[in-house]
């Protein structure tokens, strides 16, 4: 019965990550870059939020808003002074690098409308309750629903529109979409906004389960989407929601069985693992190899 | 000197350590976010060759260099097949993990009344080499920047020869490399290994001048700032990562005045920065320009 | 002496190559011909080490160069040229022709052959701001300078005038040397006759076909 519960709470948070997750995939799998200023983005997000609270008094809804919209506006504004200028092939750690500096700004801006280490987060109330013996949480089941339908609504945007098709074809084959005149204006810009929005849910989603803010939820959200995104497959949408339920899951049971301490070490350990072993993810992609010419024509 | 001025100077000298060590790394075509776990293992391998098997500080920082090596050597070899993206997350997990060990590794004995030795997450404390051997603040100075700058001839050194210029080939453009004859991975393996023992060697100095270390001075902030030094500082040459240290820690200690503002206003002035040179300050083409302008005036 | 014997290759399913074999003796100048898309540069890039074949061996001198990476090949002296001028823009010309000239003696050909090509006054340029028909002469002088036992040539003569042509390949008639064998992929008929002894086509799943006389296909 332990067991159960805690895959259940692991799906549960694992929900939250696979959001995360698919914030960078969504990043590397169309644009190939790494936005270090993620968490951060969240942070500033929600730090906004807190600030602004007191002054609309919307209550949770409030906070739910203006978490979404922040990391949004955000995440745009790092897209145009990080991503926007450095899109050329030889320019990913460099806007990479800018991304770590805008990080620094965007905590630090974070801890100007924040100045208390931790600040309450008051979620969406929802009543708990127990499903046979299983014990469950309705804020986190409301989350669970919220990520999966945010899960399925990016996929019908990718699958089912216009935009996503040319979004897709940009992401198999930049060279051949461009000829093709599939060339997305602001194509940066709109994965940008898309990744905030599912960032700003996430951040909501995460901050009212945990009840308040620290400063160090910015790292910490980045380096759970990153670690979602690799165990699943760079780049892979669908790896990513994988890798992050696996990464809730995960945690959950070395959590319960090892302890908190070695939860995220356990989790370390696990991705350097699939990295040394199986590079290309739990779903295989094949985009890792240093020596093939596969990707590259001479 | 002033003590709070020479005590900045050193940090500025064992953090230059740290971006140089990425430098390296970078030097071959890949972003290591884990040079701060070569730094830490240097800094308590020192620590304890000095403070608690009484050896030389020569040996010590040889130690550190060799412990730090090793460990890059070991990651190098785990992640052979790596490159990009997926080297860079692999340095971050080995490096935390390598933290993991730190912050679990108990080893402490009483030496002269005093307990020393690594003890988890509280560290390693008393590491007093300076005191026994009566340094100042400004001595130890002296002795680091004799260090970097041993140091800095050795990278000039290897500027001059071709080995640099394989290996800025091996990291931009593998497929000519190869055609060229470079065996890519030799080279990636020598240069990891190096700035392994450049970092081990900085993490020494580090804890000899900080006298305490713990695992939580080496968490993966650090090494991202030394990645950021080199990058914005330019991969041109050894000067720039230089550079990178003296911008960011330099200027803003003397911008304390907004100490509460200054990661808003320099975080946005080094990513504006970028924009316009997106090579780094000293890009490679700015330092082969300036070297062939020497030569044809020099000839 | 060096040989590919029944080369394979297929990509997604697709046969680009089936069973080719070729000989080339020092000296020998070989050009090959064909159509877009036959898989000429997939046969130079198998043949020079830098895609592993399905099926076949590669042998020099009787030694088995097959499962060796690109790099060994470049060191058994294999060279070649890319389609597209492939150069580092991060550093001037002089420096990368010094790098890929380590024996000393081949320092001392480096610098006969620069002296000869006239691109003296290109050396301390970066490649993007050297003309094109100087880029293919010192690709060709950068991969001449060891004097390798084979050169291949992948379409040299893509984006030079017929004059530019011409003087690319006196250029390489002069230097090539009594002991380094040539292959030529190209469609330029001209320059092939002007340089090679002969020329083989590439058909689509035939192989290399005689176009001239006595060569071994
Ligand atoms: N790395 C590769 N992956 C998949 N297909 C390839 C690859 N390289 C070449 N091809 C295919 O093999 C065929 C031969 O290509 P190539 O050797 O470049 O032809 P050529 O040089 O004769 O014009 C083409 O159909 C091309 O699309
Ligand atoms: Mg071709």
């Amino acid at each position: 019965m332990d067991m159960l519960q805690t895959s259940i709470d692991g799906l549960m948070i694992g929900s939250t990550y696979a959001l995360l997750g698919l914030s960078f995939a969504l990043v590397f799998g169309i644009m190939r870059r790494i936005n270090l200023a993620f968490g951060a983005c969240l942070l500033f997000g929600a730090s906004l939020a807190i600030y602004l609270e007191p002054i609309l008094g919307w209550g949770a809804w409030g906070l739910f808003v203006v978490t979404i919209v922040g990391v949004a506006l955000a995440s745009a504004y790092v897209e145009r002074l990080c991503f926007a200028p450095h899109s050329k092939r030889h320019g990913a750690v460099t806007a990479m690098v800018a991304s770590f500096a805008v990080w620094m700004q965007l905590d630090e801006i974070s801890s100007q409308l924040l100045p208390q280490r931790t600040h309450a987060f008051q979620g969406i109330e929802v009543p708990n309750f127990w499903w046979g013996e299983i014990f469950v949480r309705g804020d986190q089941l409301l989350h669970f629903v919220i990520a999966l339908v945010s899960i399925l609504v990016l996929y019908l945007l990718l699958y089912k529109t216009r935009l996503g098709l040319l979004i897709r074809a940009t992401a198999d084959s930049p060279d051949t979409a461009h000829l093709l005149g599939a060339r997305v204006p602001w194509l940066g810009f709109i994965i940008f906004l898309l990744a905030g929005i599912l960032g700003g849910l996430a951040a909501f989603m995460i901050l009212s389960a945990d009840g308040y803010v620290t400063p160090l939820f910015g790292l910490w959200s980045t380096f759970k989407g990153l670690i979602a995104m690799i165990i699943g497959g760079v780049g892979s949408l669908m790896g990513a929601v994988i890798g992050g339920l696996i990464l809730g899951l995960v945690e959950t049971h070395a959590g319960a069985v090892l302890g908190a301490e070695f939860r995220d070490m356990v989790t370390f350990g696990l991705v350097f693992l699939v990295l040394i072993i199986r590079p290309g993810g739990l779903m295989g992609v094949k985009i890792y190899r240093t020596d093939s010419l596969a990707q590259e024509r001479v | 000197m002033d003590m709070y001025l020479a005590s900045v100077l050193t940090n500025m000298t064992l953090i230059a350590f740290l971006a140089l060590s990425a430098y390296l790394v970078l030097v071959v075509g890949e972003v290591s976010f884990g040079q701060q776990a070569f730094f830490g293992i240097g800094a308590y391998i020192t620590a304890s060759a000095t403070a608690l098997a009484g050896a030389h500080i020569f040996w010590g920082l040889l130690a550190g260099a060799i412990g730090g090596a090793s460990c890059a050597l070991l990651l190098g070899l785990l992640t052979i097949r790596l490159s990009g993206i997926y080297f860079a997350i692999s340095t971050l997990c080995f490096a935390e993990l390598l933290r993991f060990f730190l912050l679990h590794l108990r080893f402490t004995q009483s030496v002269d009344g005093r307990i020393i030795g690594p003890d988890g997450p509280e560290g390693f404390s008393n590491i007093r080499w300076i005191f026994e051997n009566h340094y100042q603040v400004t001595d130890f100075l002296l002795l680091a920047v004799t260090c970097l700058i041993i140091l800095l001839i050795v990278l000039f050194s290897l500027e001059r020869s071709p080995i640099m210029l394989g290996a800025r080939m091996v990291g931009n453009d593998p497929i000519l490399a190869q055609s060229q004859g470079l065996n890519p991975t030799r080279y990636r393996l020598s240069f990891i290994t190096l700035s392994g023992a450049v970092a081990g060697f900085g993490g020494g100095l580090f804890a000899l001048f900080n006298t305490h270390i713990e695992p939580a001075m080496f968490g993966v902030m650090l090494g991202i700032h030394g990645l950021a030094y080199a990058v914005i500082g330019g991969l041109g040459s050894a000067v720039g990562p230089l550079l990178g240290v003296f911008l960011d820690i330099g200027l803003l200690e003397s911008i304390r005045p907004l100490a509460a503002y200054r990661m808003i206003i320099f975080g946005g002035l080094v990513a504006f920065l970028l924009v316009f040179r997106p090579e780094g300050i000293i890009s490679p083409r700015l330092v082969s320009r300036l070297k062939s302008r020497w030569r044809n005036r020099h000839v | 002496m060096y040989s590919l014997q029944g080369i394979g290759k297929s990509f997604g399913g697709i046969d680009v190559l089936r069973d080719i074999s070729l000989t080339l003796k020092p000296g020998q100048r070989l050009g090959i011909t064909g159509a877009n898309g036959v898989g000429k540069s997939t046969l130079i890039n198998i043949a020079t080490g830098f895609l592993k074949p399905d099926s076949g061996h590669i042998q020099l001198n009787n030694k088995t160069l097959t499962h060796q990476p690109a790099w060994a090949f470049a060191q058994a002296g294999i060279q070649r040229t890319f389609q597209n001028t492939r150069f580092l823009t991060t550093a001037n010309l002089g420096e990368q022709l010094l790098l890929a000239a380590r024996a000393p003696e081949s320092k001392r050909r480096l610098t006969k052959l620069i002296e000869l090509s006239g691109l003296q006054a290109s050396l301390h340029l970066f490649p993007d701001e050297i003309p094109l028909p100087m880029l293919r002469k010192a690709e060709v002088i950068r991969g001449l300078a060891a004097s390798p036992e084979v050169l291949f040539l992948d379409e040299p003569s893509a984006g030079l005038t017929t004059f530019e042509l011409d003087q690319f390949g006196v250029f390489l008639q002069q230097n090539l040397g009594q002991k380094t064998a040539l292959v030529v992929v190209e469609h330029r008929f001209d320059f092939m006759l002007m340089i090679t002894d002969s020329v083989v086509e590439m058909q689509l799943n035939r192989g290399l076909v005689k176009r001239g006389a006595d060569v071994k296909t």
